[in-house]
């Protein structure tokens, strides 16, 4: 499959909140960084983490994206995390309303993820 | 990105029902009537009733597409799928599609991001994967060349 690099997202969760198999992680902040598009993650959104049966994780996430040239962007991500076979895949849905940004909501996407000691980082890139 | 070939997939769809104008978009159901699958790992056939595509084309001219399938494999497992896909492109190459003309896949953008779950113990890794596909929208139904995301 051919794809093209669109942006290294970086997200800071707060505290979780656990509720049964479902952990709530919300987002205080964040930064993403593309050749297109940076700026920073607003505070507010969550990944609702859903642990199964078969010890692997379901991700769906929601954030607000805001661009260095002051547009807002959703952000959805539904996912999986697989920690025993190092599998932490996702695939990303942007929505705007801003012209500039309007491929965004004619592409499909794939993130790569990865937990790191400052928080998950995902290296998203467009499905061409 | 890494991927691999996981399978190609064909769908037969009948004639589409007509939903309309609604809130979010123009919505049309394609029902599936069968089809086939095959891949290295895996391969059989496509279960018509419940298996469709609910399409809703956006007011961007985008067309969102919801694929639920039920794949049985040749050794009996029942695989449900689902896949959420874009498709977009000039107006000609649309209307083209539209008139039931074979158009070169590469005029368009039709992209989808298929995801597997089933209970049987051969085919478990399926659950664990994020897969993106390419499609062909053909007369009969579209093929989608399914890649596992390694």
């Amino acid at each position: 499959m051919n794809s093209r690099s669109l942006m290294l997202l970086r997200l800071e969760t707060a505290a979780t909140e656990e509720i049964g198999a479902l952990t709530v992680f919300p987002i205080s902040g964040g930064s993403f960084e593309g050749e297109r598009l940076r700026g920073k993650v607003l505070a507010g959104g969550g990944d609702w983490v859903t642990e199964k049966p078969d010890g692997t994780f379901e991700l769906d996430l929601r954030a607000t994206l805001e661009t260095d040239d002051g547009t807002l962007i959703h952000l959805t991500f539904t996912g999986v995390r697989d920690d025993e076979n190092h599998y932490f895949r996702t695939l990303p849905r942007f929505e705007t309303a801003a012209p500039q940004y309007a491929f965004l909501n004619r592409l499909l996407a794939v993130g790569i993820g990865e937990i790191r000691a400052e928080g998950p980082v995902h290296v998203i890139e467009e499905i061409l | 990105m890494n991927t691999r070939l996981l399978m190609v997939l064909h769908v037969n769809v009948a004639a589409p029902q007509n939903i309309g104008a609604a809130p979010h978009g123009t919505r049309r159901t394609a029902p599936i009537m069968g089809g086939d699958f095959d891949g290295s790992r895996l391969r059989g056939t496509v279960l018509p009733g419940g298996s469709a595509d609910w399409l809703l084309l956006r007011a961007d001219g985008v067309l969102e597409m919801d694929l639920r399938v039920t794949l049985r494999t040749q050794d009996g497992a029942i695989i449900s799928m689902k896949s959420f896909g874009l498709r977009h492109g000039p107006p000609d190459v649309i209307a083209a599609i539209g008139r039931g003309e074979i158009v070169d896949p590469g005029k368009y953008y039709f992209r989808t991001t298929p995801r597997f779950t089933t209970g049987h113990p051969a085919y478990t890794f399926l659950n664990r994967l994020v897969t993106v596909a390419t499609g062909d929208r053909r007369p009969e139904g579209p093929t989608y060349t399914i890649h596992e995301v390694l």
